[in-house]
């Protein structure tokens, strides 16, 4: 019987041989791949938001957009469906906005107008498209980046 | 000063989780220094995020700070003062020829580079989102999660019911360094993996009696791509791979245990099944996994009494969680529609497509090489061994699996497939190192085991 102890001797030695010749140049490519640091506190998330928007320490230059809001009020995002991209903009806003209170909405491009008129200005500070066009009788627009527009909600407005 | 932090934080986890480990192998005349370093982590992290929880209740700011670093230290000294009174000594494990020295240089090397490579990359979705997200909000609030975010429709995004163990290991991590840093935070991932491998040579060398199987497949663990190269694995700060952790840890003990009837080795799976539930909500699945297999060794052993002591831990943490969710009331948020005999009758047509998406995941080569084409192989040999814990591991891979693709029956999502392709890849995470270790045992087969294949 000992040709079975080689048979077994040599299933596993092909296996292995086949399991690092595949494995080999795809784990060598994710050690090579990318750059150490920077060591900064919100080194995730201002990657993401640079990459996605382009704003620059957008962990700091977004709240302090928000602040100017006032305390109050919630502050609606629009994103939109079928674009996970958008999606996650509209979730890392929800995160860097944080204590204030958000509702994130997935919209298609036709359904901005009628989600914008149940707004109640007196609840919602601010209006955020992520990767959506706001519509364009829509005033007093402040566009953070080419993807992320900010709309103040006063008592006229919207 | 940020560095400082971090060493002391890392230090205050090691210490606690090392002092309960000596605890339990306190009596043993000879304590595996390796095996007392790996638990140190895994319950270290247990200790940690369970007493920042527990305290964070009646709390906050720098005196839960202070109280938890107290009980780290409680933990160190008690565990230590245990050992010298019983008089043990510690012993570290030597490579006893040559290759051994490779093997152990490579594995060494090998977790080397991936604590490196960690700090390479950005926190991904989940680890951000998911994770990282309560762990700074849990700081910026003095060191517990505010209720209102627990009932916060605009947050559901960040699954609020999912469990704290690797948030609070990253708030404790911020409580010392004295801010959220996102960079250094990275640095509990690779740990986890740090543990995996020495913990998943020495399981298969104490149920193989082979040292260079076990150093062997401990070299092997971190060429599976999804590892290092792919969403769930180390690099990108998720919970899947610290939960593959407790689970070979739990796998392992449990399976010792049955071979020897130490009673250390059940109280260390009792310690490592509690905390799967409090790492990820799929830690349920698992405990519910292991409570079952435990029953079947221990009915053929006739341990019963004791396994269900060391059931305790872990239904009462599930418990204890879902109790605390109802008390913060938390916004009724799922992934999965409420389970019922109507909804599994009319969406029993998906099992088709469930198993098809599985297969192809198992066979995406760009994740895991033919990885699992060895764990396969692996479970013929331990099914045909006929040997009771063999047979139980290969159990422990093939019943997770099979329950984790069944739960998309009851997906909620519009697209049940979608749901399905999006997540599989790191809930089969979840059971790799066990595969491993079945691995392990199916390589350092004896001749008479392999006859009878």
């Amino acid at each position: 019987m000992r040709w079975r102890f080689y048979l077994h001797f040599a299933l596993w030695s092909a296996l292995f041989a086949v399991f690092i010749w595949i494995s080999a140049p795809i784990v060598g490519s994710s050690v090579m791949e990318n750059r150490i640091g920077p060591a900064e506190t919100n080194a995730s998330i201002d990657t993401y938001l640079r990459a996605l928007t382009g704003i620059e320490h957008a962990s700091e230059e977004l709240p302090d957009a928000f602040r100017h809001l006032g305390r109050g009020g919630r502050i609606i995002i629009f994103v939109r469906d079928e674009n996970s991209q958008s999606k996650f903009i509209g979730m890392l806003i929800g995160y860097v906005s944080w204590p204030r209170e958000v509702q994130i909405i997935v919209v298609s491009s036709e359904a901005v107008d009628q989600e914008l008129a149940g707004i109640q200005p007196g609840l919602v500070a601010g209006v955020v498209f992520c990767s959506v066009s706001p519509p364009p009788w829509l005033q007093n627009r402040i566009r953070l980046s080419s993807k992320i527009i900010l709309v103040p909600v006063t008592e006229s407005t919207p | 000063m940020t560095v400082l932090g971090l060493i002391a934080a890392l230090f205050t986890i090691f210490i606690a989780g090392f002092g309960a480990a000596l605890l339990i192998f306190s009596r043993l005349e000879r304590i595996n220094l390796i095996e007392c370093a790996c638990l140190g982590w895994l319950f270290g992290g247990g200790i940690v995020s369970l007493l920042l929880w527990v305290c964070g209740i009646f709390c906050s700011g720098l005196l839960l700070q202070a109280i938890v670093t107290l009980g780290c230290l409680l933990f160190g000294i008690v565990g230590w003062r245990a050992k010298r009174q019983s008089k043990a000594k510690f012993h570290l494990p030597k490579p006893a020829d040559a290759a051994e020295w490779i093997l152990g240089g490579i594995i060494a090397v090998q977790i080397l580079i991936l604590i490196f490579i960690s700090f390479k990359h950005t926190l991904g979705w989940d680890g951000l989102l998911n994770w990282e997200l309560k762990a700074r909000y849990a700081f910026q609030n003095g060191g517990t999660i505010p209720a209102t975010y627990y009932s916060s429709a605009g947050r559901l995004f960040s699954h609020p019911e999912y469990p704290l163990g690797i948030p609070f290991t990253e708030l404790w991590l911020y409580l010392w360094m004295g801010e959220p840093n996102q960079f250094w935070v990275k640095i509990i991932f690779p740990l986890f993996y740090a543990v995996c491998a020495p913990l998943l040579a020495m399981f298969v060398v104490r149920l193989s009696a082979k040292r260079r199987a076990g150093l062997l497949i401990a070299a092997l663990l971190p060429f599976v791509p999804a590892i290092s190269a792919s969403q769930g694995g180390i690099v990108v700060g998720y919970a899947d791979i610290p939960l593959s952790v407790f689970y070979l840890a739990a796998v392992g003990y449990l399976l010792l245990w049955s071979r020897t009837d130490d009673s250390r080795f059940l109280i260390v799976f009792a310690a490592c099944s509690a905390l799967l539930p409090w790492i990820k909500s799929e830690g349920i699945i698992l405990w519910g996994v292991l409570v079952l297999l435990g029953f079947v060794l221990a009915l053929v052993r006739r341990r019963l009494v004791q396994l269900a002591a060391s059931i305790a831990p872990g239904a009462i943490l599930i418990f204890a969680w879902r109790v605390y969710l109802r008390v913060v009331h938390l916004l009724p948020h799922s992934d999965f529609v409420s389970p019922s005999f109507t909804m599994l009758r009319n969406n029993v047509g998906r099992l088709g497509d469930i198993f098809r998406i599985l297969f192809t995941g198992l066979r995406e080569t760009s994740q895991w090489s033919i990885f699992w084409l060895m764990a396969a192989v692996a479970l013929i040999y331990l099914v045909s061994s006929r040997k009771l814990e063999r047979v139980a591991l290969a159990f422990a891979i093939i019943i997770p699996i099979s329950l984790y693709s069944l739960t998309y029956v009851f997906s909620g999502w519009p697209s049940y497939t979608a749901h399905m392709t999006s997540s599989v890849p790191r809930l089969l995470l979840h059971v790799m190192p066990a595969g491993w270790l079945a691995i392990g045992l199916a390589l350092s087969a004896a001749k008479r085991e392999i006859q009878t294949l």
